[in-house]
């Protein structure tokens, strides 16, 4: 009985130690998406999986024929894990991959049979490498990684190393004479194949394309062949590390991040996580700073501190809900308090018309924003002992005491609305050849004509629409192309060069549309085709940010030539869907912000994984 | 890819007339309206004219020349056009048997005109075919081998080169349509009465001094041989 019950003590407790998928991801890894509801995508075929974007990027070259015809089912992959794809860049190398738990390993590797077993130098886990990929299983859960030194890094080292071997630069012979050439080339235009074929074989030029020369010693390494050697030594370098991270010292995401540990335990479909803050620092831009303002790279890394978003997934009857919490560190916080410190418009919402296909209100209080960001950046600007960043310092400083923030504020509150109407026709002109019966020489003759255009509105309060109106008082003195109308103003051929844009100032609002309608017969809003009561309030009621669509409209009717093929892949994938989209957010407070994205969709759906997966690519190209 | 890219005489026509493919690059499925106009006089001499209008599909192209590229390839700005087509008259100039070479771009109704003067039709062929290497930087373009204008002094034998047309089956819906919509028209003009023409779609003008085909761009992907024409003079009287 002692040794039954020891014997069930010691299963529970590996049990309890054993590392599930979650905790094979990396702490370097800065954006993570972890799918719990993992069964949902069983129907989900390996070869359609791949070819979203968040998945093809990671590690496209795995699946080559072996995933043909097969779902995630038949990959030997255990549903009753989370799996999880990750990616991030730190100072020396870039990390992607995903994680997973496996069910039946001799499945597995029918898919990821390009795998070939290696030493593994972790006790209790086993090493498979493909090419710049590693699969590293312990016990049931495994870990896919690639791992990529930055460039500038192995750069770096690689020509330290040849310089300091006695090398000279090993683009030396490229310059070498090129001046020269370059004048000579000038003075004799005469064609350099000419010259070639005039010369002997072995004194020819290389040609750009040629390959550099193995050197006859094999122990002597040509400046690339050292650079290779430099990436994989650095390569295996890293991936020990992290692997010893991972494996001995228990140290991965979870474990040194709470709020993403936290966040793994909501019972949601799949959860977000994106380290803003490390975004930041690890940005290729702030070296400048970090070099050259080091006092103010760490205020400004203290100000972005504890900056995350969250999200979490969740599959409804009819509707995928995305909650986003935006979390900021108290400083910056301050700012978003008071930026998201205003009082909605309700004049907005009767230019919006309620067959509208979307739009969006925005409400923020730039003036008050304004004042707590000279408040509280102003004293790290200062703090910066540096002449350059003194004289900027100043310059900013008597800007704010000169400028008639009344006005500037006045003029441009900072709340905005946007409407997307689809697309409608409008009246252009065209060119036409005439041809005569008689010669057939022809003329041009010009003739009206239509095309396709989106047609969209954006307006934004204003207490001085003095200010805009003056302006275009001043240009239409300059130019015909403005014309005031009376009760609104046309810019000519203002959009691609071919329609008219027409602004209305009104009722403390100044609006850009291209509707023709919207200018000519509702300068004072739509009055009861305008957005229905139960609509406006929703749009009232949410915190600096609220949008909707009307997916299926908006998306059959967005223009495709706007669009890059990928997009549109995207937006064809999602055609044919039904619903609307709704994003609303939270009052801000110094903490946090939260976002609510719903998709609602109208009647039933063959393959929630597939909406799912969607919906996930498309958060991972827009968070890319 | 762009339209023109599609169409496989268009794509000859790309390489003949490569900067005008540069703003047909950005067309994709706008509408087009080609015009090649052909006057050959009694010595052989003659004058070449091509039009490209995509008036009717201006806020297409605008819309594309604002982006920086489409499908990876980088959009041109209109300066870099202006540029290219200072670049093709130069060279087309340069040519033996070529002269009065004239470029008018319409950037506000996205037309182009080219004419230009040749001693004969050989001399066009050549300048064409050559320009075409030099702006490609391609040494072996099957086809250019193809000879598409041949002139006796009697009969005209106009023909597209011979090239695939497996790319027209890569068109979308919304390609097709605007393809139907778009139209070439091929002119050829001559110094003495046209007796008859080979194109049964061929009419000659009422001075009989003229011939013109005219075909939709989607039959012309369909069917490249719709705008071969042989046009026969009647024979000179002794």
């Amino acid at each position: 009985m002692k040794h039954l019950f020891l014997l069930f003590c010691s299963i529970l407790f590996t049990a309890s130690f054993a590392q599930k998928s979650e905790d094979l991801i990396p702490r370097d890894a800065v954006t993570v998406f972890s799918i719990n509801n993992f069964t949902l995508l069983q129907k989900v075929s390996l070869d359609d999986l791949v070819k979203y974007e968040f998945m093809a990027e990671v590690q496209s070259e795995l699946f080559d024929g072996s995933t043909s015809g097969k779902t995630l089912k038949d990959a030997g992959i255990d549903f009753d894990q989370k799996m999880n794809i990750f990616y991030g860049r730190g100072k020396e190398y870039e990390i992607s991959g995903f994680t997973f738990g496996i069910k039946n390993k001799a499945d597995l590797f029918q898919v990821f049979d390009d795998f070939q077993l290696a030493d593994s130098k972790i006790p209790g886990t086993e090493t498979y490498t493909s090419f710049f990929n590693s699969l590293i299983i312990k016990g049931n859960s495994a870990l896919l990684i690639r791992v990529e030194p930055l460039a500038e890094r192995v750069n770096e080292l690689t020509d330290s190393i040849w310089y300091a071997n006695g090398n000279e630069s090993p683009w030396a012979d490229a310059y070498e004479g090129m001046e020269e050439d370059l004048k000579e080339e000038s003075e004799k235009e005469v064609l350099q194949e000419e010259i070639y074929d005039e010369m002997p074989e072995a004194t020819q030029p290389k040609t750009e394309d040629e390959f550099p020369v193995a050197e006859e010693n094999p122990l002597q390494k040509n400046y690339y062949e050292m650079r290779d050697s430099v990436e994989m030594v650095l390569q295996i370098g890293f991936l020990d590390a992290i692997c010893k991270d991972l494996f001995v010292s228990n140290l991965n995401l979870k474990a040194v991040d709470s709020r993403f540990a936290e966040q793994l335990t909501h019972p949601s479909e799949a959860i977000f996580f994106l380290d803003n803050s490390r975004n930041l620092q690890q940005s290729k831009k702030i070296w400048y700073l970090e070099t050259m303002f080091p006092t103010l790279y760490t205020d400004l890394k203290e100000l972005y501190t504890g900056n995350v978003l969250l999200g979490d997934l969740l599959l409804n009857n009819n509707s995928i809900e995305f909650k986003m919490e935006s979390r900021y560190g108290e400083k910056l916080g301050s700012i978003y308090e008071k930026l998201n410190h205003s009082k909605f418009d309700k004049k907005v919402l009767n230019y919006i018309h309620k067959d509208n296909t979307a739009y969006f209100t925005y409400n923020i209080n730039l003036r008050e924003a304004y004042e707590q960001a000279f408040k509280v950046i102003m004293p790290i600007l200062t703090n910066e002992k540096n002449t350059q960043m003194s004289t900027s310092v100043l310059a900013l400083d008597l800007l704010n005491e000169f400028i008639n923030k009344d006005a500037l504020f006045g003029t441009y509150k900072g709340s905005m609305f946007g409407t997307f109407n689809g697309i409608k026709k409008v009246k252009t002109t065209k060119i036409e050849f005439t041809y005569d019966d008689e010669t057939f020489e022809y003329q041009e003759k010009e003739v009206k004509a239509e095309e396709d255009m989106p047609i969209f509105t954006l307006g934004f309060s204003t207490e001085r629409n003095d200010i805009p109106l003056k302006v275009l008082q001043h240009l239409s003195r300059l130019t015909s192309r403005f014309q005031n109308k009376g009760t609104y103003w046309v810019f000519e051929n203002a959009i691609l060069n071919a329609a008219p844009l027409y602004m209305i100032a009104n009722e403390g609002l100044f609006i850009f549309t291209n509707d023709q309608d919207l200018a000519e017969n509702h300068v004072n809003g739509y009055g009861k085709e305008a957005l229905a009561k139960k609509d406006a309030a929703k749009a009232a009621k949410s915190g600096s940010m609220y949008a909707n669509i009307n997916l299926a409209q908006a998306i059959d009717r967005f223009p495709r030539d706007f669009f890059t093929p990928k997009q549109n892949e995207i937006l064809d994938a999602m055609r044919g869907k039904t619903g609307s989209m709704e994003l609303t957010s939270s009052k801000t407070t110094k903490e946090k912000t939260s976002f609510d994205l719903l998709y609602s969709y109208g009647g039933t759906y063959d393959n929630a994984g597939k909406y799912l997966l969607d919906l996930m690519n498309s958060l991972y190209i827009i968070s890319k | 890819m762009c339209l023109f890219g599609r169409i496989p005489y268009f794509c000859f026509m790309n390489k003949l007339l490569i900067i005008f493919g540069l703003l047909i690059s950005v067309s994709l499925s706008s509408c087009i309206e080609i015009t090649d106009d052909i006057t050959i006089n009694a010595d052989g001499s003659g004058l070449f004219k091509y039009t490209i209008n995509l008036s009717e599909s201006k806020v297409k192209v605008n819309s594309l020349l604002a982006l920086d590229s489409i499908e990876g390839k980088k959009v041109p700005t209109l300066a870099e056009i202006e540029s290219k087509i200072g670049e093709f008259k130069k060279i087309l100039a340069s040519k033996p048997g070529i002269s009065n070479v004239k470029i008018e771009a319409d950037f506000t109704n996205f037309i182009f005109k080219l004419t230009c003067n040749f001693s004969n039709v050989n001399t066009l062929q050549s300048a064409v075919k050559e320009v075409i290497k030099e702006i490609s930087n391609e040494k072996n373009i099957a086809e250019l081998e193809a000879v598409w204008l041949k002139w006796d002094g009697q009969k005209l034998e106009r023909s597209i080169p011979d090239i695939t047309i497996k790319k027209s089956k890569e068109f979308k819906t919304e390609d097709i349509e605007q393809l139907k919509k778009g139209k070439y028209t091929s002119i050829s003009r001559f110094a003495k009465p046209i007796e008859k023409c080979s194109n049964p779609t061929g009419v000659i003008s009422k001075n009989k001094l003229a011939t013109m085909v005219q075909t939709n761009i989607y039959s012309l992907t369909k069917n490249p041989k719709l705008l071969e024409n042989t046009i026969y003079l009647f024979p000179n009287k002794n």
